[in-house]
């Protein structure tokens, strides 16, 4: 519960502050504009799980990370530390907020980039869960690794240059599976969508595992 | 009963001894007031206390517990810092309630406590509109909250002026009198105002423990003086 406590106390300063949400939904709304502008619509059928991945990946770096270093900015994250909270609480707390965060960029971006690029979605909620689940992955890494980078000074540059290895297989899992549900691609999709799963649930165990000794001393 | 007790503890940070072997203890009832010049080791020996830093070497024990370990004993445990732990963009109220939430706290307290420290008729204002006395006042309350019986002050009064330090020090007075109290300044006066013992760190090291009152400045001067060649 204190967990839910936490994810509260962060989504009222945001939705009161709005600095991380509009400030993803723009970086989002203007990535994705460059693309539909730029790119053929023939091919951008073809590479478009790719590049909406490529809008979510960037925008969640940069919005996600944001969870922990705003309470490093505010000075606030010894109140968590000296409160009699367990650091798994913490980082629970600190997923559940981006989790909301993340929703609410799918519920805006999704339709507008399926509508830009007029994509044939063969399985539309295929197509959500696909993505949901592989931002629910990304999610669960960038705020973990988040909290390593807080005390550098490069945290910025650090945290894109931490997760994106870690993240790799569920980046290419997702893209495979965000191609096969807009084939409709029943049988196909379960591979990559078990990865994802199995992949976020180890790296949730590992996080939580090891969470303690990064939020520690 | 001992409620602090710190056996023979090395804080390095790299290669460099912040602490050197400090003994130190605090019984139920005491108030002890942590002196020395920047640098000295004071906040981290509070950093220690509430469990934030884990000794290189030696113990640290609050009501015999250790206390970056283990998580329930911080629920015994009010810490005031010169950062105050407070969200901008909650309202004071806010911030009370969730810290509350964190402690398992009875809510209605808040507004006994916001009263106290003569907050209440702002309890519905941004943090971020606060003046730094109003913050580092409702930061007290934050810490008391819970009714701990162990009150870590650790400079609260840094960046106040006269007139905000002298208010700050009467209400650390009012909410004091039943607490186990840590306060750790570089000002003798109001260490002498508040507390009942005195201890004073020089270059990580424990130079004086004692309860010498009226004559504390001048020993301060003398052993900080000394040590400091």
């Amino acid at each position: 519960m204190k967990a839910v406590e936490i994810a509260r106390k962060d989504l009222k300063i945001e939705f009161r502050a709005k600095g991380t949400l509009n400030l993803m939904i723009l970086f989002a709304l203007m990535t994705s504009m460059m693309f539909s502008v730029s790119i053929p619509l023939s091919l951008a059928k073809k590479i478009a799980p790719s590049l909406l991945w490529l809008v979510f990946l960037f925008v969640g770096v940069l919005g996600y990370g944001r969870a922990f270093l705003r309470e490093v900015e505010l000075e606030t994250l010894e109140g968590l530390k000296i409160s009699p909270v367990a650091p798994t609480s913490v980082l629970i707390g600190k997923i559940l907020y981006n989790l909301v965060l993340m929703i609410l960029m799918e519920a805006i971006i999704l339709p507008i980039f399926i509508g830009l690029f007029n994509l044939d979605v063969a399985n539309p909620i295929l197509m959500v869960l696909s993505v949901t689940l592989g931002n629910v992955g990304f999610v669960i890494v960038v705020s973990s690794l988040s909290i390593l980078v807080v005390k550098s000074k490069m945290r910025e540059m650090l945290l894109p240059v931490l997760t994106f290895p870690v993240v790799f297989p569920i980046i290419t899992s997702t893209i495979l599976a965000i191609r096969k549900s807009m084939g409709g691609d029943l049988e196909g999709i379960l591979s990559p969508l078990a990865l994802i799963v199995g992949f976020s649930i180890i790296m949730f165990v590992v996080a939580c595992l090891t969470f303690e000794y990064a939020f520690t001393d | 009963m001992k409620v602090v007790e710190l056996r023979d503890v090395v804080k390095k940070f790299g290669s460099f001894k912040a602490l050197d072997g400090i003994n130190l203890s605090i019984e139920r009832g005491e108030s002890l007031a942590l002196l020395g010049p920047n640098g000295a080791g004071k906040t981290t020996v509070v950093k220690l206390i509430s469990g934030l830093l884990k000794p290189t070497k030696g113990d640290v024990r609050v009501f015999d517990r250790i206390p970056w370990k283990n998580y329930e004993v911080r629920r015994l445990m009010g810490v005031v810092s010169h950062n105050t732990f407070l969200y901008d963009d909650l309202t004071a109220y806010e911030n009370l309630q969730f810290y509350c939430r964190l402690y398992d706290t009875d809510e209605s307290v808040i507004d006994e406590i916001l009263e106290l420290f003569g907050l209440k008729n702002r309890k519905h204002d941004l943090v971020r509109n606060f003046s730094r006395g109003m913050k580092q006042r409702l930061s007290i309350a934050r810490a008391i909250l819970h009714d701990p019986p162990l009150l870590i002050l650790d400079e609260p009064t840094a960046g106040l002026d006269v007139e905000g330090r002298r208010d700050l020090i009467g209400y650390i007075a009012e909410i004091c009198k039943e607490k186990t109290i840590i306060f750790t300044t570089h000002n003798v006066r109001e260490a002498e105002e508040l507390c009942d013992k005195f201890a004073i760190i020089c270059n990580g090291k424990l130079v004086y423990f004692g309860d010498v009152k009226g004559d504390l400045e001048r020993v301060y001067l003398r052993v900080v003086g000394y040590e400091s060649g």
